[in-house]
Protein backbone atom coordinates (compact mmCIF):
# COMPACT_ATOMS: atom_id res chain seq x y z
CA UNK A 1 0.00 0.00 0.00
CA UNK A 2 2.58 2.04 0.97
CA UNK A 3 4.06 1.74 -2.16
CA UNK A 4 1.44 1.85 -4.37
CA UNK A 5 0.72 5.69 -2.34
CA UNK A 6 4.76 6.34 -3.48
CA UNK A 7 3.95 5.61 -7.07
CA UNK A 8 0.85 8.02 -7.15
CA UNK A 9 2.45 10.86 -5.92
CA UNK A 10 5.96 10.05 -7.95
CA UNK A 11 3.66 9.75 -11.51
CA UNK A 12 1.28 13.16 -10.43
CA UNK A 13 4.39 14.86 -9.58
CA UNK A 14 5.82 13.72 -12.70
CA UNK A 15 3.42 15.00 -14.57
CA UNK A 16 2.25 18.07 -13.18
CA UNK A 17 6.28 18.94 -13.21
CA UNK A 18 6.21 17.99 -17.21
CA UNK A 19 3.48 20.16 -17.70
CA UNK A 20 4.67 23.26 -15.45
CA UNK A 21 7.76 23.13 -16.86
CA UNK A 22 6.27 23.51 -20.84
CA UNK A 23 2.87 25.12 -19.93
CA UNK A 24 1.87 24.36 -23.03
CA UNK A 25 -1.43 22.29 -21.87
CA UNK A 26 -2.30 24.79 -19.37
CA UNK A 27 -1.40 27.91 -21.84
CA UNK A 28 -4.23 26.34 -24.18
CA UNK A 29 -6.74 25.03 -22.22
CA UNK A 30 -7.46 28.78 -20.29
CA UNK A 31 -7.27 30.51 -24.02
CA UNK A 32 -9.50 27.97 -25.01
CA UNK A 33 -11.86 28.15 -21.89
CA UNK A 34 -11.86 32.43 -22.18
CA UNK A 35 -12.82 31.97 -25.72
CA UNK A 36 -15.89 29.40 -24.79
CA UNK A 37 -16.75 32.17 -22.33
CA UNK A 38 -16.60 34.85 -25.21
CA UNK A 39 -18.44 33.25 -27.44
CA UNK A 40 -21.07 32.31 -24.99
CA UNK A 41 -21.34 35.70 -24.31
CA UNK A 42 -22.42 36.61 -27.94
CA UNK A 43 -24.53 32.96 -28.69
CA UNK A 44 -26.58 33.56 -25.09
CA UNK A 45 -27.57 37.17 -24.48
CA UNK A 46 -26.55 36.92 -21.05
CA UNK A 47 -28.70 39.59 -20.14
CA UNK A 48 -28.49 40.25 -15.89
CA UNK A 49 -32.02 38.75 -15.47
CA UNK A 50 -31.37 35.37 -17.14
CA UNK A 51 -27.87 35.46 -16.02
CA UNK A 52 -27.73 33.60 -12.26
CA UNK A 53 -29.62 30.43 -13.88
CA UNK A 54 -27.65 30.14 -16.71
CA UNK A 55 -24.36 30.94 -15.34
CA UNK A 56 -23.96 26.80 -14.18
CA UNK A 57 -24.64 25.82 -17.33
CA UNK A 58 -22.03 27.73 -19.10
CA UNK A 59 -19.38 27.37 -15.92
CA UNK A 60 -19.09 23.30 -16.97
CA UNK A 61 -19.65 23.47 -20.38
CA UNK A 62 -16.38 26.01 -20.52
CA UNK A 63 -15.00 23.53 -18.35
CA UNK A 64 -15.86 20.55 -19.57
CA UNK A 65 -14.46 21.69 -23.40
CA UNK A 66 -10.98 22.64 -21.62
CA UNK A 67 -10.78 19.96 -19.53
CA UNK A 68 -11.32 17.39 -22.68
CA UNK A 69 -7.94 19.59 -24.17
CA UNK A 70 -6.13 18.56 -21.25
CA UNK A 71 -7.72 14.67 -21.52
CA UNK A 72 -6.45 14.21 -24.77
CA UNK A 73 -3.08 15.04 -23.95
CA UNK A 74 -2.62 12.78 -20.72
CA UNK A 75 -1.61 10.15 -22.09
CA UNK A 76 0.06 11.60 -25.77
CA UNK A 77 3.88 11.54 -23.95
CA UNK A 78 3.86 8.01 -22.75
CA UNK A 79 2.20 6.78 -26.21
CA UNK A 80 4.91 8.81 -28.21
CA UNK A 81 7.85 7.89 -26.78
CA UNK A 82 6.61 4.08 -26.09
CA UNK A 83 6.93 4.17 -22.62
CA UNK A 84 3.70 2.19 -21.27
CA UNK A 85 5.17 -1.07 -20.90
CA UNK A 86 7.97 1.29 -18.61
CA UNK A 87 5.30 2.94 -16.61
CA UNK A 88 3.84 -0.73 -16.72
CA UNK A 89 6.90 -2.00 -15.00
CA UNK A 90 7.51 0.70 -12.89
CA UNK A 91 4.44 0.64 -10.77
CA UNK A 92 3.61 -1.98 -8.06
CA UNK A 93 0.24 -1.99 -9.17
CA UNK A 94 -1.40 -0.78 -12.57
CA UNK A 95 -4.38 0.88 -11.02
CA UNK A 96 -1.57 3.00 -9.59
CA UNK A 97 -0.94 4.43 -12.85
CA UNK A 98 -4.86 5.17 -13.34
CA UNK A 99 -5.12 6.95 -9.72
CA UNK A 100 -2.66 9.03 -10.93
CA UNK A 101 -3.64 10.06 -14.47
CA UNK A 102 -6.61 10.25 -12.89
CA UNK A 103 -5.49 12.81 -9.83
CA UNK A 104 -3.48 14.84 -12.06
CA UNK A 105 -6.20 15.28 -14.75
CA UNK A 106 -8.60 16.19 -11.50
CA UNK A 107 -5.93 18.74 -10.76
CA UNK A 108 -5.49 20.31 -13.90
CA UNK A 109 -9.53 21.06 -14.57
CA UNK A 110 -9.86 22.40 -11.13
CA UNK A 111 -6.93 24.84 -11.56
CA UNK A 112 -8.34 26.06 -14.49
CA UNK A 113 -11.57 26.33 -12.63
CA UNK A 114 -9.84 28.33 -10.52
CA UNK A 115 -8.71 30.84 -13.08
CA UNK A 116 -11.96 31.01 -15.36
CA UNK A 117 -14.30 31.54 -11.53
CA UNK A 118 -12.78 34.79 -11.00
CA UNK A 119 -12.94 36.04 -14.61
CA UNK A 120 -16.25 34.80 -14.72
CA UNK A 121 -17.00 36.84 -11.78
CA UNK A 122 -15.45 39.61 -13.12
CA UNK A 123 -16.82 39.90 -16.54
CA UNK A 124 -20.43 39.25 -15.06
CA UNK A 125 -20.47 41.19 -11.92
CA UNK A 126 -22.03 38.05 -10.12
CA UNK A 127 -20.11 36.17 -7.12
CA UNK A 128 -19.56 32.67 -7.66
CA UNK A 129 -17.61 32.13 -4.52
CA UNK A 130 -19.97 29.88 -2.34
CA UNK A 131 -18.88 27.37 -1.08
CA UNK A 132 -21.65 24.76 -2.09
CA UNK A 133 -20.76 25.68 -5.90
CA UNK A 134 -17.50 24.97 -5.21
CA UNK A 135 -18.24 21.58 -3.97
CA UNK A 136 -20.15 20.69 -6.84
CA UNK A 137 -17.52 21.53 -9.44
CA UNK A 138 -14.86 19.67 -7.43
CA UNK A 139 -17.55 16.74 -7.31
CA UNK A 140 -17.86 17.44 -11.19
CA UNK A 141 -14.36 17.54 -11.93
CA UNK A 142 -13.99 14.25 -10.29
CA UNK A 143 -16.29 12.45 -11.87
CA UNK A 144 -15.52 13.58 -15.31
CA UNK A 145 -11.51 12.72 -14.93
CA UNK A 146 -12.65 9.38 -13.51
CA UNK A 147 -14.45 8.55 -16.57
CA UNK A 148 -12.17 10.71 -18.65
CA UNK A 149 -8.57 8.82 -17.57
CA UNK A 150 -9.99 5.59 -18.70
CA UNK A 151 -11.18 6.40 -22.00
CA UNK A 152 -8.28 8.85 -23.11
CA UNK A 153 -6.35 5.95 -21.99
CA UNK A 154 -8.06 3.98 -24.61
CA UNK A 155 -8.60 6.29 -27.49
CA UNK A 156 -4.38 7.65 -27.55
CA UNK A 157 -3.93 4.28 -28.13
CA UNK A 158 -6.70 4.50 -31.98
CA UNK A 159 -6.07 5.64 -35.12
CA UNK A 160 -8.17 8.53 -34.71
CA UNK A 161 -7.37 10.02 -31.09
CA UNK A 162 -8.66 13.27 -30.49
CA UNK A 163 -11.25 12.92 -32.55
CA UNK A 164 -12.78 10.26 -30.62
CA UNK A 165 -12.28 11.29 -27.14
CA UNK A 166 -15.45 13.59 -26.85
CA UNK A 167 -17.81 11.22 -28.82
CA UNK A 168 -17.13 8.14 -26.50
CA UNK A 169 -16.78 10.62 -23.35
CA UNK A 170 -19.51 12.93 -23.57
CA UNK A 171 -22.41 10.65 -23.96
CA UNK A 172 -21.24 8.63 -20.56
CA UNK A 173 -21.05 11.64 -19.06
CA UNK A 174 -24.55 12.65 -19.38
CA UNK A 175 -25.63 12.31 -15.81
CA UNK A 176 -22.75 13.93 -14.62
CA UNK A 177 -23.17 17.25 -16.89
CA UNK A 178 -27.62 17.26 -15.75
CA UNK A 179 -26.53 16.74 -12.06
CA UNK A 180 -23.57 19.74 -11.71
CA UNK A 181 -26.03 21.99 -14.16
CA UNK A 182 -28.53 21.13 -11.82
CA UNK A 183 -26.65 21.12 -8.89
CA UNK A 184 -24.78 24.70 -9.45
CA UNK A 185 -27.73 26.37 -11.04
CA UNK A 186 -30.22 25.64 -7.45
CA UNK A 187 -27.12 26.35 -4.77
CA UNK A 188 -26.21 29.97 -7.39
CA UNK A 189 -30.34 30.37 -7.07
CA UNK A 190 -30.18 30.29 -3.15
CA UNK A 191 -31.56 27.36 -2.55
CA UNK A 192 -29.65 25.68 0.79
CA UNK A 193 -27.73 21.95 0.26
CA UNK A 194 -30.46 19.97 1.21
CA UNK A 195 -32.22 20.97 -1.77
CA UNK A 196 -29.83 19.80 -4.06
CA UNK A 197 -28.56 16.69 -2.00
CA UNK A 198 -30.05 14.35 -4.40
CA UNK A 199 -27.65 15.31 -7.12
CA UNK A 200 -24.90 15.69 -5.15
CA UNK A 201 -25.31 11.86 -4.26
CA UNK A 202 -26.02 10.98 -8.06
CA UNK A 203 -22.35 12.89 -8.57
CA UNK A 204 -20.66 10.60 -6.00
CA UNK A 205 -22.69 7.34 -7.00
CA UNK A 206 -21.10 7.91 -10.42
CA UNK A 207 -18.02 9.14 -9.26
CA UNK A 208 -17.20 6.08 -7.31
CA UNK A 209 -19.04 3.54 -9.44
CA UNK A 210 -17.05 4.51 -12.45
CA UNK A 211 -13.64 4.75 -10.04
CA UNK A 212 -13.95 1.43 -9.22
CA UNK A 213 -14.95 0.30 -12.65
CA UNK A 214 -12.22 1.74 -14.00
CA UNK A 215 -9.70 0.20 -11.58
CA UNK A 216 -11.10 -3.41 -12.41
CA UNK A 217 -10.52 -2.84 -16.37
CA UNK A 218 -7.57 -0.33 -16.83
CA UNK A 219 -5.43 -3.21 -17.31
CA UNK A 220 -6.64 -4.20 -19.67
CA UNK A 221 -6.15 -1.07 -21.21
CA UNK A 222 -3.01 -0.38 -20.53
CA UNK A 223 -1.32 -4.18 -20.76
CA UNK A 224 -0.16 -5.51 -24.11
CA UNK B 1 -21.93 -28.14 -37.62
CA UNK B 2 -24.50 -29.32 -39.51
CA UNK B 3 -26.24 -29.76 -36.59
CA UNK B 4 -25.28 -26.45 -35.01
CA UNK B 5 -26.67 -25.19 -38.63
CA UNK B 6 -30.05 -27.21 -38.03
CA UNK B 7 -30.21 -25.89 -34.72
CA UNK B 8 -29.85 -22.56 -35.90
CA UNK B 9 -32.63 -22.95 -38.36
CA UNK B 10 -35.18 -24.33 -36.13
CA UNK B 11 -34.16 -21.11 -33.70
CA UNK B 12 -34.90 -18.97 -36.95
CA UNK B 13 -38.43 -20.89 -37.85
CA UNK B 14 -39.03 -20.40 -34.23
CA UNK B 15 -38.94 -16.87 -34.13
CA UNK B 16 -40.49 -16.40 -37.42
CA UNK B 17 -43.61 -17.95 -36.05
CA UNK B 18 -43.42 -15.98 -32.94
CA UNK B 19 -43.05 -12.66 -34.77
CA UNK B 20 -46.24 -13.35 -37.17
CA UNK B 21 -47.98 -14.23 -34.31
CA UNK B 22 -47.38 -11.74 -32.27
CA UNK B 23 -48.38 -9.02 -35.16
CA UNK B 24 -50.90 -11.30 -35.85
CA UNK B 25 -52.40 -10.61 -32.40
CA UNK B 26 -51.49 -7.24 -32.59
CA UNK B 27 -53.76 -6.79 -35.31
CA UNK B 28 -56.39 -9.11 -34.75
CA UNK B 29 -56.90 -9.82 -31.38
CA UNK B 30 -55.52 -6.80 -28.74
CA UNK B 31 -58.34 -4.39 -28.15
CA UNK B 32 -58.47 -1.02 -29.50
CA UNK B 33 -57.23 1.36 -26.90
CA UNK B 34 -60.63 3.85 -25.58
CA UNK B 35 -58.44 7.13 -25.45
CA UNK B 36 -55.56 7.05 -27.81
CA UNK B 37 -57.39 4.69 -30.82
CA UNK B 38 -55.37 2.76 -33.46
CA UNK B 39 -51.85 4.44 -32.61
CA UNK B 40 -51.65 2.52 -29.52
CA UNK B 41 -51.37 -0.66 -30.89
CA UNK B 42 -47.45 0.12 -32.08
CA UNK B 43 -46.91 0.00 -28.38
CA UNK B 44 -46.34 -3.78 -28.53
CA UNK B 45 -43.55 -4.06 -30.65
CA UNK B 46 -42.55 -0.59 -29.18
CA UNK B 47 -41.55 -1.92 -25.97
CA UNK B 48 -40.77 -5.52 -27.09
CA UNK B 49 -37.38 -3.36 -29.05
CA UNK B 50 -37.07 -1.25 -26.57
CA UNK B 51 -36.48 -4.54 -24.58
CA UNK B 52 -34.06 -5.89 -27.20
CA UNK B 53 -32.48 -3.09 -27.10
CA UNK B 54 -31.49 -3.14 -23.41
CA UNK B 55 -30.39 -7.11 -23.35
CA UNK B 56 -28.67 -6.25 -26.47
CA UNK B 57 -26.41 -4.03 -24.57
CA UNK B 58 -26.42 -5.92 -21.28
CA UNK B 59 -25.53 -8.90 -23.62
CA UNK B 60 -22.67 -6.88 -24.92
CA UNK B 61 -21.35 -6.24 -21.19
CA UNK B 62 -21.52 -9.53 -20.18
CA UNK B 63 -19.22 -10.65 -23.15
CA UNK B 64 -17.32 -8.14 -22.72
CA UNK B 65 -16.32 -9.30 -19.17
CA UNK B 66 -16.15 -12.70 -20.05
CA UNK B 67 -13.62 -11.90 -22.48
CA UNK B 68 -11.42 -10.07 -20.67
CA UNK B 69 -11.79 -12.83 -18.48
CA UNK B 70 -11.27 -15.93 -20.50
CA UNK B 71 -9.47 -13.99 -23.87
CA UNK B 72 -11.41 -16.42 -25.95
CA UNK B 73 -12.47 -14.27 -29.02
CA UNK B 74 -15.82 -15.62 -29.66
CA UNK B 75 -16.86 -13.85 -26.52
CA UNK B 76 -15.78 -10.16 -28.40
CA UNK B 77 -18.16 -11.42 -31.95
CA UNK B 78 -20.67 -11.87 -29.59
CA UNK B 79 -20.53 -8.66 -27.86
CA UNK B 80 -19.77 -6.74 -31.20
CA UNK B 81 -22.94 -8.57 -32.50
CA UNK B 82 -24.84 -7.78 -29.97
CA UNK B 83 -23.97 -3.81 -30.12
CA UNK B 84 -24.94 -3.86 -33.96
CA UNK B 85 -28.69 -5.21 -33.20
CA UNK B 86 -29.03 -3.17 -30.47
CA UNK B 87 -28.39 -0.41 -31.79
CA UNK B 88 -31.30 -1.46 -34.45
CA UNK B 89 -33.51 -2.09 -31.87
CA UNK B 90 -33.09 1.05 -30.23
CA UNK B 91 -33.62 2.80 -33.74
CA UNK B 92 -36.85 0.93 -34.06
CA UNK B 93 -37.94 1.55 -30.75
CA UNK B 94 -37.20 5.46 -30.67
CA UNK B 95 -39.30 5.89 -34.16
CA UNK B 96 -42.43 3.56 -32.96
CA UNK B 97 -41.97 6.03 -29.86
CA UNK B 98 -42.08 8.95 -32.23
CA UNK B 99 -44.71 7.68 -34.42
CA UNK B 100 -46.97 6.97 -31.22
CA UNK B 101 -46.14 10.81 -29.61
CA UNK B 102 -47.07 12.71 -32.90
CA UNK B 103 -50.89 12.29 -32.04
CA UNK B 104 -50.70 11.72 -28.26
CA UNK B 105 -48.23 14.02 -26.97
CA UNK B 106 -48.77 16.47 -30.17
CA UNK B 107 -44.91 16.49 -30.54
CA UNK B 108 -42.49 13.77 -32.07
CA UNK B 109 -40.24 14.57 -29.16
CA UNK B 110 -40.08 15.34 -25.55
CA UNK B 111 -37.13 15.63 -23.35
CA UNK B 112 -38.52 12.72 -21.28
CA UNK B 113 -36.23 10.73 -19.43
CA UNK B 114 -36.88 7.65 -21.20
CA UNK B 115 -36.92 9.06 -24.62
CA UNK B 116 -33.31 11.06 -23.54
CA UNK B 117 -32.01 7.87 -22.07
CA UNK B 118 -32.26 5.58 -24.79
CA UNK B 119 -30.98 8.28 -27.26
CA UNK B 120 -28.17 8.89 -25.07
CA UNK B 121 -27.23 5.00 -24.77
CA UNK B 122 -27.48 4.81 -28.34
CA UNK B 123 -24.77 7.28 -29.28
CA UNK B 124 -22.62 5.78 -26.24
CA UNK B 125 -22.78 2.30 -28.06
CA UNK B 126 -22.11 4.41 -31.64
CA UNK B 127 -19.11 5.66 -29.81
CA UNK B 128 -18.32 1.64 -29.40
CA UNK B 129 -18.53 1.17 -32.84
CA UNK B 130 -16.21 4.34 -34.20
CA UNK B 131 -13.70 3.38 -31.64
CA UNK B 132 -13.48 -0.46 -32.56
CA UNK B 133 -13.09 1.32 -35.91
CA UNK B 134 -10.36 3.22 -34.57
CA UNK B 135 -8.27 0.22 -33.39
CA UNK B 136 -5.90 -2.12 -36.27
CA UNK B 137 -5.18 -4.60 -34.01
CA UNK B 138 -8.10 -7.29 -33.90
CA UNK B 139 -6.72 -8.29 -30.08
CA UNK B 140 -6.48 -4.64 -29.04
CA UNK B 141 -9.83 -3.99 -30.70
CA UNK B 142 -11.15 -7.11 -28.57
CA UNK B 143 -10.05 -5.62 -25.35
CA UNK B 144 -11.13 -2.15 -25.69
CA UNK B 145 -14.18 -2.75 -27.19
CA UNK B 146 -14.92 -5.07 -23.88
CA UNK B 147 -13.92 -2.36 -21.29
CA UNK B 148 -15.98 0.55 -23.22
CA UNK B 149 -19.34 -2.00 -23.00
CA UNK B 150 -18.48 -2.38 -19.69
CA UNK B 151 -18.33 1.13 -18.46
CA UNK B 152 -21.00 2.31 -21.14
CA UNK B 153 -23.81 -0.53 -19.85
CA UNK B 154 -22.77 1.17 -16.12
CA UNK B 155 -23.76 4.67 -17.32
CA UNK B 156 -26.92 4.05 -18.38
CA UNK B 157 -29.01 3.30 -15.88
CA UNK B 158 -27.61 6.66 -14.12
CA UNK B 159 -28.53 8.28 -16.90
CA UNK B 160 -31.78 7.06 -16.50
CA UNK B 161 -32.11 8.06 -12.79
CA UNK B 162 -30.91 11.50 -13.73
CA UNK B 163 -32.89 12.75 -16.71
CA UNK B 164 -35.72 10.77 -13.99
CA UNK B 165 -34.68 13.26 -11.43
CA UNK B 166 -35.77 16.22 -14.15
CA UNK B 167 -39.32 15.08 -14.45
CA UNK B 168 -41.07 12.71 -16.74
CA UNK B 169 -44.04 12.33 -18.95
CA UNK B 170 -43.63 8.98 -20.33
CA UNK B 171 -46.82 6.37 -19.38
CA UNK B 172 -45.41 3.87 -16.97
CA UNK B 173 -47.23 0.63 -17.49
CA UNK B 174 -44.61 -1.67 -15.04
CA UNK B 175 -45.45 -0.99 -11.34
CA UNK B 176 -47.10 2.39 -11.95
CA UNK B 177 -49.07 4.02 -8.44
CA UNK B 178 -51.56 5.57 -11.00
CA UNK B 179 -52.57 3.69 -14.27
CA UNK B 180 -51.38 5.75 -16.70
CA UNK B 181 -52.52 3.38 -19.41
CA UNK B 182 -54.74 0.57 -18.17
CA UNK B 183 -54.48 -2.61 -19.91
CA UNK B 184 -56.68 -5.68 -19.96
CA UNK B 185 -55.84 -9.24 -20.14
CA UNK B 186 -55.84 -9.28 -23.65
CA UNK B 187 -53.16 -6.51 -24.21
CA UNK B 188 -50.97 -8.13 -21.52
CA UNK B 189 -51.42 -11.53 -23.47
CA UNK B 190 -50.63 -9.72 -26.86
CA UNK B 191 -47.51 -7.72 -25.36
CA UNK B 192 -46.11 -11.13 -23.68
CA UNK B 193 -46.28 -12.53 -27.04
CA UNK B 194 -44.89 -9.61 -28.71
CA UNK B 195 -41.70 -9.44 -26.25
CA UNK B 196 -41.13 -13.11 -26.20
CA UNK B 197 -41.24 -13.51 -30.39
CA UNK B 198 -38.19 -10.21 -30.32
CA UNK B 199 -36.14 -12.35 -27.70
CA UNK B 200 -36.24 -15.10 -29.85
CA UNK B 201 -35.82 -12.98 -32.94
CA UNK B 202 -32.69 -10.85 -31.34
CA UNK B 203 -31.14 -14.94 -30.07
CA UNK B 204 -32.07 -16.10 -34.04
CA UNK B 205 -30.05 -12.53 -35.44
CA UNK B 206 -27.44 -12.27 -32.70
CA UNK B 207 -26.17 -16.06 -33.95
CA UNK B 208 -26.49 -15.34 -37.60
CA UNK B 209 -24.17 -12.34 -36.68
CA UNK B 210 -22.06 -13.52 -34.30
CA UNK B 211 -21.27 -16.23 -37.22
CA UNK B 212 -20.83 -13.80 -39.94
CA UNK B 213 -18.41 -11.47 -37.40
CA UNK B 214 -16.15 -15.23 -37.05
CA UNK B 215 -16.40 -15.12 -40.89
CA UNK B 216 -15.38 -11.83 -41.36
CA UNK B 217 -12.37 -11.83 -38.92
CA UNK B 218 -11.50 -14.97 -40.74
CA UNK B 219 -10.70 -13.18 -44.18
CA UNK B 220 -8.76 -10.10 -42.00
CA UNK B 221 -6.63 -12.77 -40.80
CA UNK B 222 -5.89 -14.34 -44.51
CA UNK B 223 -5.83 -11.05 -45.97
CA UNK B 224 -2.88 -10.61 -43.53
CA UNK B 225 -1.47 -13.72 -43.72
CA UNK B 226 -1.32 -12.97 -47.87
CA UNK B 227 0.25 -9.21 -46.81
CA UNK B 228 2.92 -10.83 -44.83
CA UNK B 229 3.51 -13.54 -47.63
CA UNK B 230 3.99 -10.57 -50.32
CA UNK B 231 5.66 -7.89 -48.34
CA UNK B 232 7.16 -9.40 -45.44
CA UNK B 233 5.88 -8.48 -41.59
CA UNK B 234 4.62 -5.41 -40.96
CA UNK B 235 5.02 -3.28 -37.86
CA UNK B 236 1.77 -3.22 -36.02
CA UNK B 237 0.69 0.38 -35.26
Amino acid sequence: MRDWLHSVRTLVWKDLLQEWRSKDMLTAMFAFAILTLFIFNYAIELSPVNRAEIASGIIWVVIVFAGTLGLNRSFTAEQDQGCFDALVMAVPDVSAIYFGKMLTNWLVMLFVSVLILPIYSLLYNQSLFNLGFILVLVLGAWCYSAAGTLIAGMTVQTRMRDLLLPILLFPILMPVNMAVVKAAGGILAGAPLVEVQAWLVLLAAYGIIVTTVSILVFEYVIRE
Amino acid sequence: MSSENKKLRFLGLIALFLVLAAFAMVLFYAPIEVNMGIVQKVFYFHVSAAWIGMLAFLVAAVCGALYLNKKQIKYDFIAYSAVEIGLLFTAIANFTGMIWAKPIWNTWWTWDPRLTTMTIMAFTYIGYLLLRRGVDNLEKRARFGAVYAIIAFASVPLTFFSSRLLRTIHPTIFGANSGDMAMTPAMYQTMAVSIVAFTFLFAGLLWHRSILAARESEIDNLRAQTEVAEFGEVQDD
